[in-house]
């Protein structure tokens, strides 16, 4: 019953409002066609200036272009010709063979270009491994006191003329490597210029002339490492013990 | 070492009888590394920072916090996580609302002895905090700068980069130490001289009972000391040349840098301190050549695919280059 009520308005609400709205309807505006009146000056090309411009050599398309090769163009062509396959064998040459031809004649025109450039590398005086590894930047630091040939020097003279100059310091280092190099005449140590003096120490097995050898390269370093001032008196005594050294090696 | 025609030109009695207190100290508790040992002493006479790298569970922390106990100064440590932020080591800006002013609170970089442990578990956003206060022994935070209380030393320690969890440390980080020490696992011997004490309970009771043996100005004055050491000229040039051959190595992919040169010279001072001379030998450069280069120095990829390490490529140049005598 409340449902047939609710439509019933529902009708009369609906009703009424169609009623109460006006419908308005589109009034059609007249077409109007603009002319366009303004006047159109027409304008023509410059017969003089087309004239001027033709006779520019940029705009003369169809001149004759000349086709001579340069004295350039003729050397890249005589040059790229020597790569061009030269006619090997006879025509009834079998296909394998006349390709394995065709192949090494390229492998001796790459054989030859290396040739040359081995040859232009090797008199400007350039290291032909040194191109295509890491390049060494170990510094030439100059060596003027190397050790490395210790069995060449004099060490008599160069003691006895560090002593005639006063220059005890020096002479006790002469005094440690003709030590050094005594004892590696007898096999007793083996030089080599990486080796440290604690290194030496340690390879000597008797161990009074290892305790001797010790107490030496001690005066050897407080001198020559630690700079100590060395007078004649102190220069004696050290030779004096480096002598009796020197005597129980031999 | 005695030498009945020259004496040191400095006294080093105080700096002797301390560095065998030190050594007697640590050798109650650690069993062995007694180069380990001397490097640490030589790092902190020489003003460096130290890295120590070993496996876990070779004592690595316990002889870094036995050194710093050693030393009465301001000691702090900070464990490096991956979530460490650079503010929890340097400090940061609080707001006072009494005052209405920002108020700078110090982190645990502020500190004399610093104790970083497991370093390498942080990232390179953290790491970078230490850039500045390692090298120039300062902090700069909101335009401040807050400059270090000398001695200033950072003790870390670290896993080695193949452990799980571990970042590679920035190469400018680790030019900033002085050293890196290796420890190696104990001998047998050593092995059961650990096992024995720790059966006894005497490790723990003696590590509690460890007494200062320097003060913070006992190292400051040690330090200066030790850089006002004599090198001859030709030990200059040695040293040099070593660096310079780390530069040009083929197996090298990055060689030493001056500050490398530096280290080298300083560390071998305190070695010549410690072994009580006033004056370097070769024999001090070689023995710090390794621990100084071997985390400055980084190998190429095929020799690391091949299983060399720095410390070879270190032996090799070495062995290229004549002794100075």
């Amino acid at each position: 019953m409340l449902r047939l009520l609710c439509t019933l308005i529902f009708a009369l609400f609906v009703h009424v409002s169609n009623g109460a709205i006006p419908v308005v309807k589109p009034v059609k505006q007249p077409l109007v066609l603009k002319m366009d009146t303004a006047k159109v000056g027409v304008r023509h090309l410059d017969s003089a200036a087309i004239t001027a411009h033709s006779k520019q050599p940029e705009f003369q398309y169809k001149d004759d272009i000349d086709t001579t090769p340069s004295w350039w163009d003729r050397f890249w062509s005589w040059f790229w010709g020597l790569f061009k396959p030269i006619k090997l064998g006879k025509p009834n040459m079998s296909p394998f063979v006349r390709a394995l031809l065709y192949i090494l004649q390229y492998l001796f025109l790459a054989a030859g270009l290396a040739a040359v450039v081995f040859l232009v590398l090797k008199l400007m005086g350039i290291d032909m491994l040194g191109i295509f590894r890491r390049k060494s930047m170990s510094a030439n630091l100059p060596f003027t006191e190397s050790l490395e040939n210790i069995h060449d020097i004099n060490f008599d003279d160069e003691i006895e003329r560090a002593i005639s100059h006063h220059n005890y310091r020096l002479a006790v280092r002469m005094l440690y490597l003709k030590c050094l190099k005594q004892l590696s005449d007898a096999h007793l140590i083996k030089w080599q210029i990486d080796k440290t003096n604690s290194a030496y120490i340690d390879e000597l097995t008797n161990a009074h002339q290892r305790q001797l050898f010790r107490s030496l390269t001690l005066q050897f370093e407080y001198v020559w490492y630690g700079e100590f001032a060395i007078d004649g008196q102190t220069f004696k005594n050290i030779n004096t013990v480096f002598q009796d050294f020197n005597k129980g090696i031999a | 070492m005695e030498n009945e025609n020259f004496e040191n030109r400095t006294d080093l009695s105080k700096l002797s009888a301390a560095v065998n207190q030190i050594k007697y100290t640590l050798a109650q508790i650690i069993v062995g590394q007694q180069d380990s040992i001397d490097l640490l002493i030589a790092g902190i006479l020489a003003d460096g920072h130290i890295l120590i790298e070993g496996v876990p569970g070779v004592a690595k922390t316990l002889t870094a916090k036995l050194i710093s106990k050693a030393i009465d100064a301001r000691y702090s440590r900070i464990q490096f996580t991956p979530d460490l932020m650079p503010s929890d080591i340097l400090g940061t800006s609080v707001f006072n609302p009494k005052s209405a002013e920002f108020e700078f609170k110090q982190g645990p970089v502020f500190g004399n002895i610093i104790l970083i442990d497991e370093i390498n578990r942080a990232p390179a956003k953290t790491q970078s905090a230490l850039f500045e206060v390692m090298e120039e022994r300062q902090v700069t935070i909101d335009g401040h700068t807050y400059k270090m209380q000398e001695p200033f030393t950072v003790l870390a320690t670290q896993n080695p980069v193949e452990q799980e969890g571990t970042y590679r440390l920035p190469e400018a980080q680790l030019d900033r130490f002085l050293f890196k020490i290796e420890i190696k696992y104990p001998t047998l011997e050593e092995e059961i001289a650990i096992i024995t004490r720790q059966h006894q309970q005497k490790t723990t009771e003696q590590l509690t009972h460890i007494q200062p043996v320097l003060s913070g100005d006992d190292i400051i004055a040690l330090r200066q000391q030790v850089r006002s050491f004599h090198v001859e000229a030709k030990l200059l040039e040695f040293t040099a040349k070593i660096i310079h051959e780390t530069r040009n190595h083929k197996s090298l992919f990055l060689g030493g840098s001056p500050r490398a040169s530096l280290a080298m010279i300083n560390a071998a001072k305190a070695i010549a301190a410690i072994k009580g001379r006033d004056f370097i030998t070769p024999e001090d450069i070689i023995y710090v050549a390794a621990p100084v280069l071997r985390h400055r120095i980084m190998l190429t990829p095929d020799k690391e695919m091949e299983g060399a390490s720095p410390d070879d490529v270190v032996a090799q140049i070495i062995q290229k280059i004549e002794v100075p005598r």
